[in-house]
């Protein structure tokens, strides 16, 4: 098994390489390939985590919470390499085949990026590797070459990088609170962090907990220092934009969770649970009343992932064991519903050549595949059943209601359902209004002809919608199984 | 002779005339290095004590409209610049009898009737650039004694005390006074200060004769005579007095003399006015590698002062140290 | 409780950084907080330096051997170079007057000072005022960040932010394994290159090093 692991951190790599010296066509079936590859990979090592600790060497480590985010990263890693094959629409000449390879190149190095946050061991690792995602983000969100991806690269890497500084600090003050038992030198791997967490000095612990919470918070998009996240979604290329979403933020959300593990063995539940709640709901708040008044698709769906991330920071606030358990559902759930509306947009965009919702117009008629899909994704994001998300945040509520923290719930609840006015508001307007050829309202709207960009996007989107169903309807046994021991890892267990 | 031992009182009255009389001396060395530092053969060193005999035989000329403030500030002055010394460890280890008539701040607040008075005798004379250099030199006083204000605090912090003599004994204790943050901090700050309220570069060209850029110097433009003299003298005496505090309170509290011996006395005369010439130099050094700051950058200058004395306290609080 | 002499050195070398980071904040010329970055990251080689010889860790003489290359030889080199091609900015703008900067970064630092004084951590291997001081250094360059508008300030206050945490790992970590240091470094180094990058790709699109037009982005 731990072969396995070894091969999914070096695949992806070698890939990258690969990828930067080959010629496009072969580079778009080779990263195909290896990302179906990976996913089933990631698959073939559910068994094993869910119910023990793989490691391979003394740096590579995967348990059932580090599975959960690897099957997240994974499976959009999978989905997002066929919508990449149908969305980027290369044409000859060497600037094409410059831009593709640097394309592909970066985007498996991305990918190869954070599969391995998830799999190292430790938290100083666990920085390192989030670092590394941050610098490739950063020149993939600036590939493009235009004012706005260069202003949003730029906002994006300095903050990012801001918030990852923070969080070294916060790895180091960690460190500091365990040299008192484990000696002046010592790996800071997960194991010895959690076997000696419970004798560390409270108050060095919370110090460092905070700075990671704001450090790695950054890069997850928590409140005040989210304001990179929708700039970076709405000037990458498409397939990274629905990367960042799907994956980066949730594998910062990992970091987040791993320092309150240790957080929860030191200084018992309350404390930890108390700041992530006050971000939580302060991110909530913002992302819904910023749903509100968007006028770019991909700003939108930007603005739906920092309101994932409120309500993922809300869930670990409550004590009941189903509520972490929907958290890390969330996890999957939300990966793959954002990953599809991504897609959809990307297929939107290439379609009526703008990201502004106030030109597009049906998009149904015009997109006779992906639009629908798009629209069910949507219904997917704002937790309409029979959807993933639809079962992830009733079991946050109900683990919220069973604590009881009603008045957290009640919010919570109300927000969600402003975010969901906004998110559908904003899609059956473009998407499910009448067509602008047959009707009166073609003053600004651009009309295409009917027809679908690519089939590539069809299936990209069809897989994560099948796994949302899945998800949603009935979550295969081992599935439920490995969430369930994740969780009782976050709540102390080992 | 040489185990004759001093009275207290005597040493009082030694502090005193060795500032009163070495202060000229220190001068004269400073422009002489700065000359030399330029190219230049510079005055001779005793050139500040021929100024000031020959200010003493000049006549005093005073404007209708002055009043006597014109000519008591200077005296004011003058009588406050010689009360100081009373104060600070100037020779001795062992605090003298009048030490205790005053703490640091007693000593800064005479320090500051001293330049208020010269100040106002410059606005008195009615001339326009002595009452802007009046009007500057109070501003720029109020803008750095904040800065003073948090040094003594630093100072206090460390030893408990606001008493010069004991920051000096507590320095002279161990090294790990000696390089102890909040101490370098507040002794660097200390020096910026200094800086400024001697009037040298960068701050002002105490040298020069272009009026616009005057500071200190221009609030004596309209005196003469023996009021002069007295002004000149003062100014001398100031900075010996800052340079002695600088040295034996913050920097270098060594060759002080450690009982009333008259050789251990007259030993520690000479150590100090060879220390005051030894940092003469830096100054002089310092006037020659920078150059003089804008008006309206000073504040700047003084923000850093500030930081450096801010610092100093918060280390101070936070790590003991 | 006086400080021992150890103490006393190795903060004073912090606040030596610290005021490194005030003297940027004060710097007009993008070429001399540059050169004062550079300096910075040579004082904190020689807290390295100092630290390894007086606890004898030998592995800190790489770690100060290695950042002595990297931070005060390659990256300053690299931004001078980026400074000589775009030569069209000498100056970054700052929003706020000199004086006023010092004194809003001056209540940050005092934030940081106590902030890491509540902690009343009193341990005998801790000194409480580097690590104080490093929490400030951080906090100061947050406040360059935020009050300068163009690229090279901006992403030297950065790798200063990355000096200030290299000081608190000094001092409260220092057996922090070799490898995990050398992957920050190679970390910073990586990072160095895409900034680097990105302010290239800012300035051959813009003709400008400034920030002030980054607000076609918004709500």
């Amino acid at each position: 098994m731990s072969t396995l692991v070894i091969v999914l951190v070096c695949l992806p790599f070698a890939t990258a390489m690969i990828t930067w010296l080959a010629p496009v066509k072969l580079s778009q079936y080779l990263t195909m390939f290896v990302a179906v590859a990976t996913f089933a990979m990631a698959l073939g090592l559910l068994p094993r985590t869910s119910n023990e600790i793989v490691t391979a060497g003394s740096l590579l480590r995967v348990d059932a919470l580090s599975q959960v985010f690897l099957l997240a990263v994974t499976f959009l890693y999978m989905t997002t390499s066929f919508f990449a094959r149908g969305y980027l629409a290369l044409g000859e000449g060497a600037n094409a085949r410059r831009y593709g390879r640097r394309f592909y190149a970066g985007f498996n190095l991305f990918c190869w990026t954070l599969i391995v946050v998830p799999l190292v061991n430790g938290l100083a690792l666990l920085w390192v590797a989030i670092e590394i995602t941050t610098v490739i983000s950063a020149l993939l969100v600036a590939i493009d070459d235009t004012e706005g991806a260069s202003e949003a690269a730029w906002k994006y890497v300095l903050l990012a990088s801001l918030g990852l500084g923070i969080a070294l600090f916060a790895t180091i003050m960690m460190y500091y609170a365990g040299t008192r038992l484990h000696g002046a030198s010592y790996s800071l791997s997960y194991s010895t962090l959690l076997s000696g967490a419970s004798h560390y000095d409270p108050k060095v612990v919370r110090f460092a907990f905070v700075l990671a919470v704001l450090g790695y918070g950054t890069k997850m998009g928590l409140f005040p220092v989210h304001t990179w996240l929708p700039d970076a979604h709405s000037e990458a290329p498409t397939p990274v934009s629905a990367l960042l979403s799907g994956a980066l933020l949730a594998v910062s959300f990992y970091a987040i969770l791993r320092f309150f593990q240790i957080a929860f063995l030191s200084l018992g539940p309350s404390f930890p649970r108390n700041v992530l709640l006050v971000f939580g709901v302060a991110t909530l708040l913002l992302a819904a009343l910023y749903l509100l008044s968007q006028r770019d698709m991909k700003r939108l769906l930007a603005y739906s992932s920092v309101e994932h991330m409120g309500i993922l920071a809300i869930g670990m606030s409550f004590s009941a064991t189903i509520a972490v358990v929907g958290v890390l559902l969330q996890v999957l759930a939300h990966a793959a519903a954002k990953g599809t509306a991504f897609f959809g947009v990307g297929s939107v965009v290439r379609k009526f050549g703008t990201k502004d919702m106030t030109k597009i117009r049906g998009g149904i008629g015009a997109l006779p595949w992906s639009g629908p899909m798009l629209v069910l994704a949507v219904l997917a994001l704002s937790a309409m059943p029979p959807f993933g998300i639809f079962r992830s945040e009733f079991d946050i509520v109900y683990g919220g209601l069973s604590q009881p923290r009603d008045v957290i719930v009640a919010i919570f609840v109300v927000l969600v359902i402003v975010a969901f006015f906004g998110l559908s508001w904003f899609t059956t307007e473009t998407m499910l209004s009448a067509d602008p050829s047959s009707s009166q309202i073609s003053g600004e709207a651009i009309v295409v002809e009917k027809g679908e960009v690519s089939n590539w996007i069809v299936l990209s989107m069809f897989v994560g919608l099948v796994a949302l169903l899945i998800l949603g309807v009935h979550p295969p046994a081992p599935l439920v199984h490995l969430l369930d021991r994740a969780a009782a890892e976050l709540r102390g267990g080992r | 002779m040489n185990s004759v031992i001093v009275s207290p009182y005597g040493v009082q009255a030694i502090q005193v005339l060795t500032i009163l009389l070495g202060a000229p001396l220190v001068s004269g060395v400073i422009a002489h290095a700065e000359g030399r530092l330029q190219g230049r053969r510079g005055p001779r060193i005793l050139q500040p004590y021929y100024d000031i005999a020959k200010f003493f035989t000049k006549e005093t000329i005073v404007t209708n409209e002055s009043s006597w403030v014109f000519l008591a500030g200077p005296i004011v002055a003058f009588a406050c610049y010689l009360t100081v010394p009373l104060l600070i460890p100037v020779l001795t280890t062992f605090p003298l009898p009048l030490g205790f008539s005053g703490d640091i701040l007693g000593g800064g607040f005479i320090l500051a009737l001293a330049g208020f008075s010269v100040a106002l005798s410059g606005a008195e004379s009615g001339a326009p650039y002595a009452q802007l250099g009046s009007s500057r030199a109070m501003t720029f006083g109020a803008l750095i004694e904040p800065t003073i204000l948090f040094v003594i605090f630093a100072v206090a912090l460390i030893t408990h005390t606001d008493l010069p003599y004991a920051l000096s004994a507590t320095i002279r204790s161990s090294t790990s006074q000696m390089v102890r943050p909040s101490h370098v901090l507040a002794a660097v700050a200390f020096f910026l200060v200094v800086l400024v309220d001697t009037g040298r570069i960068p701050i002002e060209t105490h040298s020069g004769t272009l009026e616009f850029g005057m500071i200190d110097e221009a609030r004596t433009l309209e005196h003469s005579g023996p009021p002069l003299a007295l002004l000149k003298w003062g100014s001398t005496m100031k900075q010996l007095i800052l340079y002695t505090i600088l040295i034996n309170v913050f920097l270098a509290p060594w060759g002080l003399a450690a009982t009333g011996k008259w050789s251990s006395v007259l030993l520690a005369v000479a150590a100090l006015l060879g220390k005051a010439m030894a940092l003469g130099l830096v100054f002089a050094v310092i006037d020659n590698l920078f150059s003089k700051l804008r008006l309206f950058k000073i504040t700047e200058f003084i923000a850093s002062a500030f930081l450096l004395a801010v610092l100093s306290v918060l280390v101070f609080y936070v790590g003991g140290g | 409780m006086v400080p021992s002499t150890y103490d006393g050195v190795a903060a004073m070398l912090a606040l030596l950084v610290l005021l490194t980071e005030f003297a940027m904040l004060r710097a007009p010329l993008l070429r001399s907080q540059v050169r004062l970055y550079a300096f910075q990251s040579l004082v904190v080689t020689g807290l390295a330096t100092y630290v390894a010889a007086s606890k004898h860790i030998d592995e800190l003489y790489v770690l100060a051997a290695l950042s002595l290359v990297l931070k005060v030889v390659i990256v300053p080199s690299l931004i001078l170079r980026l400074l000589r091609d775009a030569d069209t900015d000498l100056a970054g703008s700052s929003v706020l007057g000199v004086a006023s900067a010092i004194l809003i970064a001056l209540v940050v630092a005092a934030f940081g000072f106590f902030a890491v004084g509540s902690l009343h951590v009193s341990s005998s291997s801790l000194p409480t005022s580097s690590l104080a001081i490093a929490c400030a250094i951080v906090l100061v360059a947050f406040v360059l960040i935020i009050l300068r508008s163009d690229v090279v300030s901006q992403a030297i206050g950065f790798f200063s932010l990355e000096n200030g945490v290299s000081v608190a790992s000094l001092v409260v970590a220092s057996g922090l394994p070799l490898i995990v240091d050398i992957a920050f470094l190679f970390d910073l180094l990586v990072a160095v290159v895409v900034f680097g990058v990105i302010m290239r790709v800012h300035h051959a699109r813009n003709a400008t090093l400034s920030t002030s037009d980054f607000d076609r982005l918004k709500g």
